[in-house]
């Protein structure tokens, strides 16, 4: 029993130590499902003021460049609307607004 | 349109607030123009034509014109046909809103060519003849002058760069498509001018009757164009399946101009090029031969309208995207404009305009110093 806490509280230090982005962005895997939902609702409602494939923002935020450590902001801002961008909280369900981030994260790639 | 709706003109009476018509832009089943759109899937339901800019008025004649918007979704796949009244001009009786006449700049439209920009109202000389005209620098880069009695068109002539139309066919009166047209339609990314955004945009252009010129602030751009495969229609959901992405900028090559047109053959008198910003307020013509229009960099200027060159400027203090005015008070002629940066080229420009321009909120008002 006690082995097996040492063990684990040895695991929970060691990932608490990893570091984040030491050697460039961290790499999050998501569920190809996940990120072709995202890249659906990205293409049909989000492309035309961030761009397409989220290249050529034109004024809106660039999502190129959004920390990726900041997840809630971004699902906060998509739901309920930030500066121009109206609310989208009312059409698409958290998932989607999940989805929308792993496509984000996943830097458009997909 | 960018959602999906069916727009419409409302007509109300100004004594006592009661609505006298709805006028869809878009014709019911059985009703004269349906034809024009898909008969076995309810494309004309969500098919756009927004109305959003306001007509002119003929008090004479007793006819108001609307320029209708672009059809939806802007790709065009599941919707073949004319697609009526989407990206045409109606001439509408105001106390019924039945159509006199119409006329569709583009069929079909693929690009976002909205129809919607001032429709000038002027007496214009047509070989030898005094004809009763309206005008319209459309978005999808032609010229266009019509006969505002009959709806008969009698000019249009390409007044930027164009490759999505070789020309009006002035017998038909519908633009001829190119190859560039075809691979628009064919889903390929293509190199596309005017872009969706227009040879003009909103910013409302200037009639000089004594001149017989238009005067304007135009656009010169095109972008990398691609229609995407169309999915069924969502409430609240954008409606449009298009990628658009700009092109390398060519060095020395301008991105927008003011410029003096001859409505009829769209002969430029003179043309400014503008190489760092391109102007999205509006124009003002004066009896004196002024020209007033402002910069989004805050310049409100003054150009001699017989050359366009600029004989004044003042720097207002953040960007204009306004339309600048004029009156007279007690003898006295006032020019006044507003100050305040925003509007859409502010989020186009948002980038190299950041850094040089405060956002403000101001209103000027300028006269000549009395001697």
């Amino acid at each position: 029993m006690r082995g097996r806490i040492v063990a684990s509280l040895a695991a929970a230090l060691a990932l608490a130590g990893a570091p984040a982005t030491a050697q460039g962005p961290q790499v999050q895997k998501f569920a190809p499902e996940q990120l072709k939902t995202g890249a659906e609702i990205y293409e049909r409602n989000c492309s035309p003021c961030h761009g397409a494939r989220m290249l050529d923002p034109q004024g809106a935020a660039d999502l190129r460049k959004f920390p990726r450590d900041e997840r809630e902001r971004f699902i906060d801002s998509v739901t309920r609307g930030k500066n121009q961008m109206p609310p989208w909280g009312g059409l698409l369900k958290p998932e989607e607004i999940e989805a929308l981030w792993a496509y984000v994260v996943a830097g458009g790639k997909i | 349109a960018e959602f999906g709706i069916r727009g419409f003109i409302d007509g109300w009476d100004p004594d006592t607030g009661k609505q006298l018509w709805r006028r869809y832009t878009i014709p019911a089943r059985g009703e004269k123009g349906n034809e024009t759109w898909p008969q076995d899937n309810n494309a004309w339901e969500i098919g756009g034509g927004s109305a959003w800019i306001t007509g002119s008025y003929d008090p004479e004649l007793d006819l108001m014109y609307w320029g209708i918007g672009n059809p939806a979704p802007w790709a065009s796949q599941r919707r073949p046909g004319d697609n009526l009244y989407t990206s045409s001009v109606l001439a509408l009786r105001p106390k019924t809103g039945e159509i006199a006449w119409y006329y569709q700049f583009t069929p079909n439209d693929a690009y976002d060519y909205d129809a919607c920009w001032e429709l000038i109202l002027a007496e214009l000389k047509v070989q030898g003849k005094s004809r009763k005209v309206l005008m319209q620098l459309n978005r999808n880069g032609f010229l266009y002058v019509l006969d505002r009695a009959s709806g008969e068109l009698i000019s249009a002539k390409a007044y930027e760069k164009v490759n999505w139309a070789s020309q009006v066919d002035p017998k038909t009166g519908r633009p001829v498509e190119t190859d560039i047209a075809k691979s628009i339609r064919d889903m390929k990314a293509t190199e596309h001018w005017p872009s969706t955004r227009g040879a003009k945009n909103w910013q409302h252009a200037a009639f000089n009757p004594r001149t017989g010129l238009i005067y304007a602030n135009t656009l010169h751009e095109g972008r990398m164009y691609k229609h995407l495969e169309t999915k069924p229609f969502v409430v609240g959901q954008r409606y449009q399946f298009i990628e658009n992405l700009p092109l390398p900028r060519v060095p020395g090559e301008p991105v927008g101009h003011i410029e003096a047109i001859d409505p009829l053959t769209a002969a430029k008198k003179w043309r400014v090029p503008l190489m760092d910003f391109q102007i999205w307020s509006a124009m003002l013509a004066t009896g004196g031969g002024l020209l007033f229009t402002g910069k989004e960099t805050g310049e409100f200027i003054a150009l001699d309208a017989d050359t366009g060159k600029q004989l004044w400027q003042f720097q207002t203090g953040s960007g204009i995207n306004a339309m600048p005015v004029t009156f007279t008070q007690k003898g006295r002629q006032y020019v006044t404009v507003l100050s305040g940066i925003g509007g859409l080229y502010w989020n186009i420009a948002r980038e190299q305009l950041k850094d040089k321009v405060p956002p403000g909120g101001s209103v000027w008002t300028f006269a000549l110093m009395q001697d």
